[in-house]
């Protein structure tokens, strides 16, 4: 027992998941980015510079994590820019300045994109609508709810604590850092130790199977477009704390990196495949990069071109290293294969 | 008489329902706007219509073929910008820059087609970075709302051919035309087989990969062109198309009744659900609607538009069903 037991880890160690050498691999890139940065430019790379960058990562780093969730169903989620804003904009609107009134508009904000997440699911659960769709057409309904509200004013004042919890440092750490250091690990462990998460696992790499062994597809599928609605809205209230105000389009900028931060950790966007590492690994990635594309003063054109550029490069990457992986697969005899399927059922 | 029942034996067209609620829409616009059946409330109609009906026509294409394609946002900013930016510039500017912004379309399907096709990419995801991508080069080419299109561009097209027929709808007809013969030649027989079962059509020996490469072709030039008469219509270069217009595009032919996952339906749905969706802006308008609302509706209706598309394809699929197994039962009465 003790010995299969043994033998079962060692092969794990072994076999390292293809998703964390993609995360290390992107890690790895945007160390070299910035020293490649450095050598052109040798102001830059400070260490109130890289705490700038890592601090305006939290909102990529939060927001994608709910993309990755829904991503990983095989769905997309396409309201995550729009529900910042929103957030942002309930946010500053109930506090308006007032540091009283947070203890309950955080949790009015929240359950109000909660609520818009909830109706991308059932939509997407219930209505067979495709999920591009469902949440391309809640998003622009909700911006129509949120410009007939605000009659388009935008400008408001946010609660004095919320700008501080995004300016402050403790011991000389950023409460940001900290803050993407505790929702990184509760993040991974919710998608890949438990119970439910391996779930989420199961219906995006086979929905026919998932049904056949009674999942509950439905109820997960609401459940994750409910999570992302709820980390949109946690990353628009930062957000709102961080320019201390808010506008109906501030949420706009992160959708689209949203997507490529998972694209770029190594998920499939058909579903079933990608851990939370490698989404945050694209996050602090496309951070650094944006960081460096204001530095190098390139316009708005380039910088989607780059981005573009980048999600495109970041797929056929993936085709090729799961290419390679098959031609792999196939040189492993029997015994090697059996013993890397026990293992990963021993995770589950 | 054998010719007549062998008429009938075949399933309605998908298009049919869309073609209906065309109809009942257009009746009532023109209840609350008496100057719609103007001659020039139609040309004023065709004229809207007609951006999104090409849009709409060339992502029926990719979506036949069991793909998706949201780089049609990115393609119009480009072709829009390329001809602001062109057309006054240059002699015989006008041809010119429709030349330029077919090639541009077709280079970015092509693009799209290969990344698809032959390296095996997801297509949403790989379109959503080339959009990504044409919206940087529109932005690098114009990078605010600015520029001149060429008068004889915005005039011309605009405007109607002999003083009765307006030039939009010539070119709706055009692209129906184009569609209808598309269907009957080899590529077009193959883009229902592929997008109905790609494994099966591999095996009866199509080529699937040339196939999605041209569909995303065609497409590409379909985005070009429809971003030519956007240029027409707007006079001006603008490299933010914006995102709600990509939803238009995809409740156009999904209310067309072509189904999202592929093999069924057609461009001339995807044309009539243009004019719907056009029918029911300008019907908004006309009822007094606030600006605003617009948005709340058009997310609605893109919903809706799916349901109806699911609805009809069924009821398509319940109407097929009995044809097939009584195939000499008589229908005196549509």
């Amino acid at each position: 027992m003790d010995n299969t037991q043994s033998r079962t880890v060692s092969f794990t160690m072994l076999a390292v998941r293809p998703e964390t050498i993609t995360a290390v691999l992107v890690l790895l890139a945007t160390v070299v980015m910035m020293l490649a940065m450095k050598a052109l430019n040798p102001t830059f790379g400070s260490m109130g510079q890289i705490a700038a960058i890592l601090t305006t990562s939290i909102f990529l780093v939060i927001a994608s994590y709910g993309q990755g969730l829904v991503i990983l169903l095989g769905g997309i989620d396409l309201s995550i820019g729009v529900v910042m804003s929103i957030a942002g904009m309930i946010i500053a609107g109930l506090t308006n300045g007032s540091n009283e009134a947070l203890v309950w508009a955080i949790p009015v904000t929240l359950l109000s994109c909660f609520a818009i997440g909830l109706v991308n699911g059932l939509g997407v659960a219930f209505l067979k609508v495709p999920p591009f769709i469902m949440t391309l057409a809640v998003a622009t309904a909700a911006f129509g709810v949120a410009l007939g509200v605000t009659a388009g004013s935008s400008q408001r004042t946010v609660a004095p604590a919320l700008q501080l919890l995004m300016s402050a440092q403790i011991c000389g750490i950023p409460i940001p850092v900290l803050l993407i250091v505790c929702f990184f690990a509760a993040g991974s462990l919710l998608q890949s130790r438990t119970a439910e998460g391996r779930k989420l696992y199961a219906i995006g790499s086979s929905i026919a199977a998932a049904r056949i062994v009674g999942l509950p597809i439905e109820a997960l599928t609401v459940a994750a477009y409910g999570v992302s609605g709820l980390c949109a809205s946690l990353a628009g209230m930062l957000l709102a704390g961080y320019s201390s105000g808010a506008t109906l389009d501030m949420g706009d900028p992160f959708l689209m990196p949203s997507i490529a931060a998972v694209v770029i950790g190594g998920a499939s966007v058909t579903g079933g495949k990608g851990i939370y590492f490698g989404t945050f690994a694209g996050a602090i990635f496309l951070s650094a990069l944006s960081t460096i594309i204001t530095v190098l003063s390139l316009s708005q054109g380039w910088r989607n071109i780059i981005q573009g550029g980048i999600i495109i490069i970041a797929l056929i990457l993936q085709t090729k290293q799961w290419y390679l992986q098959k031609m792999a697969n196939r040189r492993l005899t029997g015994q090697g294969l059996a013993n890397r399927a026990l293992s990963q059922t021993s995770k589950v | 008489m054998n010719q007549t029942s062998r008429d009938r034996r075949r399933p309605l067209p998908s298009s049919l329902f869309a073609a209906l609620l065309y109809v009942v829409m257009f009746v009532i616009y023109s209840i609350n706007a008496p100057s719609a059946i103007t001659l020039l409330g139609i040309t004023d109609l065709l004229n809207n219509t007609i951006v999104l009906a090409i849009a709409a026509a060339g992502l029926t294409l990719v979506i036949l073929a069991a793909e998706l394609d949201l780089s049609s946002v990115g393609v119009i900013a480009v072709s829009n910008v390329i001809v602001a930016t062109v057309s006054t510039k240059i002699p015989a500017g006008p041809f010119v820059s429709l030349l330029l912004v077919c090639s541009v379309g077709l280079l970015v399907g092509l693009i799209n087609g290969w990344l698809v096709a032959f390296l095996g990419l997801q297509s949403l995801a790989c379109t959503l970075g080339t959009m990504i991508m044409c919206q940087g080069v529109a932005l690098v080419i114009l990078d605010a709302p600015g520029g001149e299109v060429a008068a004889f561009i915005m005039n011309r097209l605009t405007d109607t051919v002999f003083g009765i027929i307006p030039v939009a709808g010539v070119i709706l007809a055009a692209v129906v035309s184009g569609w209808l013969l598309l269907r009957r030649t080899r590529l077009g027989i193959a883009i229902y087989a592929v997008g109905t079962d790609a494994v099966a059509s591999h095996l009866t020996g199509i080529n699937v990969k040339r196939t999605k490469l041209g569909v995303f072709g065609l497409a590409g030039i379909a985005y070009g062109l429809a971003g030519y008469m956007l240029s027409a219509q707007t006079g001006t270069g603008d490299p933010r198309v914006s995102n709600s217009f990509l939803l238009y595009v995809f409740a156009a032919v999904a209310i067309g009744g072509t189904s999202l996952g592929g093999g069924r339906g057609g461009v001339i749905g995807g044309v009539i659900g243009a004019g719907i969706l056009t029918v029911m802006q300008k019907l908004l308008f006309a009822v007094g609607v606030a600006d605003f609302y617009t948005n709340i509706f058009s997310g609605l209706i893109m919903v809706v538009a799916i349901l109806f598309g699911n609805l009809s394809a069924i009821l398509t699929l319940r109407q097929r069903v009995p044809l097939i197994r009584r195939p000499n039962r008589e229908y005196s009465v549509h």
